[in-house]
């Protein structure tokens, strides 16, 4: 992947989480049930794309390693 | 012996460590400036993973994070929602502020905006708004220290005597050993705090009500629209999206801005450990999860609602009759939330007052500057102090407009790193009309469209003012612009 993309798809992730908590995207997922590992929907909801943050921005420290080494 | 004898045996066995490991962290520092600072820029990504986020985490997360749980429902969620958000910038930012302070030198904030625009009213301000945020910030700390000691004790320790003796120790380690004892004890308490915290918030969820699944059930049912965001206000009432959402929203511009989390960048050993302290921060922010799951445990547990809605963790505490070991491993917990985020408040404030608001007016010796950071974090944690003891202290009231300020930083922040025709004019005219609109808002809420945080409503203000000052008056001397955008 290149470094431009790798970019773009983070800066994506974070935009797209940002309108996923706050209104109005929040907004369809704003339930109980089905609950995940015991959590209501809406908290799993939040916790799940803060989960996700570790991985984009460890894919996308990847990909930096990358261009930075072949500098 | 008598429970609160044990707790309290634990308590103190808890704060001769923290100031041991505080004591020892400065053995291997240098007596400098850049020492007591920025730690000689040595930390790797160990203590940058636990300063980091032992710092973020105050007692606010762990007292007031059950709190609003407790109280205000999914309103809680908020917290969990920004804290991602607010760090990812920095994986940027981070280590462009960094090259910029290994080469010009710059320890704090305000010197590197002062860098790129040049002004020695600029860097006062910058330092008077970081102290204004501050102080209330360190006072809850300490009262967050001194309610929990006199809590588990039983009203043995009361709450200025509690609170003395952990900022005593704070004040010991920061002044003897600076930044790295705020590193070293923050790798202990913040380890200490994460453990703590999933520990109880499985457990009492298990032992009241079978587990997490059916508390959540019996919740659903005995409160419909509890557990769905924005949840409720102070009040009980249910909250308003405008004020659930634009309270991410600031948090996420402001959360880096803090003095004393910008600050780390320039201890930090080298950018490779900056980007990694951002990549894993979250997983340090999962530790909400059971910090909200003590809060839920105590919604259906109490017959009549507790009048302070953060004492609900102590209160669970203490009810549940648990071994005196386990309250006195909480009561660490809880003084590890607060204390590591005291301590980095209290060094920052003693950083910024000198290198911000003093040395740009007057020149002073490595030697003197060290000695006059040691008399700012004396008089800053006494004055906190003072206010500490006062229950009805307007001080606290300030804290919940500290956000408003602090995002104001975001801007000229972002301007400096990255756009080469903003100007020292428009960066401090910005910075000025955000900062007065904030504090407007903050003081007339009932004309705050929407109920937007007013932070938001001065950041709307602020940007504006930046670019459109910046462009009406005459372009930075293109050679230190481009000087200063090489470094980053």
């Amino acid at each position: 992947m290149s470094l431009g993309t790798a970019r773009f798809l983070a800066g994506l992730y974070f935009v797209a989480m940002l309108g996923a908590v706050t209104w109005p995207g929040a907004l369809p997922f704003i339930r109980i049930r089905p609950f995940v590992l015991g959590l209501p929907f809406s908290f799993a909801w939040i916790a799940g794309w803060t989960l996700g943050a570790v991985f984009v921005l460890w894919g996308l420290d990847r990909v930096e390693g990358r261009y930075r080494d072949a500098d | 012996m008598e429970r609160w004898v044990w707790v309290t045996i634990i308590i103190t066995a808890y704060l001769g460590v923290t100031l041991a490991i505080g004591l020892a962290a400065g053995r291997r520092t240098s007596d400098s400036v850049q020492g007591f600072v920025a730690g000689d820029r040595s930390f790797g990504l160990l203590v940058m993973y636990f300063v980091t986020g032992a710092s973020v985490f105050s007692a606010f997360a762990f007292l007031g994070g059950p709190g609003w749980a407790y109280s205000r429902g999914a309103a809680a969620f908020y917290i969990l929602a920004y804290g991602a958000l607010g760090m990812a910038p920095f994986y940027w930012i981070g280590p462009r502020v960094a090259a910029l302070g290994r080469r010009f030198g710059y320890v704090t904030q305000a010197q590197l905006l002062v860098g790129r625009f040049p002004s020695r009213g600029l860097s006062l301000l910058v330092a008077v708004l970081s102290l204004i945020a501050f102080v209330p910030y360190i006072t809850v700390q300490m009262r967050g220290a001194g309610i929990v000691i006199e809590t588990v004790t039983e009203g043995h320790i009361p709450l200025w005597a509690g609170a003395l003796v952990a900022y005593g120790i704070v004040i010991v380690y920061v002044l003897n050993s600076g930044v790295m004892a705020v590193g070293w004890t923050n790798t202990f308490q913040g380890i200490f705090m994460v453990t703590i915290a999933w520990t109880l918030g499985l457990y009492l969820p298990i032992r009241l009500y079978g587990g997490v699944g059916p508390m959540f059930e019996e919740i659903a049912l005995s409160r419909p629209g509890f557990l769905s965001p924005p949840g409720l206000d102070g009040s009980g009432a249910p909250w308003s999206w405008g004020a659930y959402s634009s309270l991410i929203l600031v948090s996420i511009v402001g959360l880096m801005m803090w003095p004393h989390l910008f600050m780390k960048a320039f201890a930090a050993k080298d950018d490779r450990t900056l980007r990694r302290t951002v990549i894993l921060f979250p997983t340090f922010q999962l530790f909400l999860i059971p910090v909200f799951l003590i809060g839920f445990a105590g919604v259906l547990f109490t017959a009549e609602p507790l009048a302070q809605a953060d004492s609900i963790l102590p209160f669970m505490i203490m009810e549940t009759q648990l071994p005196a070991m386990v309250v006195g491993l909480f009561c660490a917990g809880a003084l590890s939330a607060s204390m590591s985020t005291g301590d980095a408040l209290l060094h920052a404030s003693a950083s910024v007052v000198v290198e911000d608001g003093i040395r740009p007016w007057r020149r002073l010796t490595d030697g003197q500057e060290r000695a006059l950071m040691r008399g700012i974090v004396l008089m800053v944690g006494a004055a906190a102090y003072v206010a500490a003891l006062d229950p009805d202290s307007s001080l606290v009231l300030l804290l919940a407009s500290a956000y408003g300020l602090i995002s104001q930083l975001a801007p000229p922040v972002v301007a400096a790193l990255y756009w080469r025709r903003a100007t020292t004019a428009g960066v401090t005219a910005g910075l000025a009309a955000g900062a007065a609109t904030a504090v407007f808002f903050w003081l007339n809420p009932e004309l705050k469209p929407l109920e937007i945080h007013e932070g938001i409503l001065g950041l709307i203000v602020h940007i504006p003012t930046l670019v459109l000052v910046s462009l009406a008056t005459p372009a930075q001397n293109p050679e230190e612009v481009e000087t200063f955008m090489s470094a980053a």
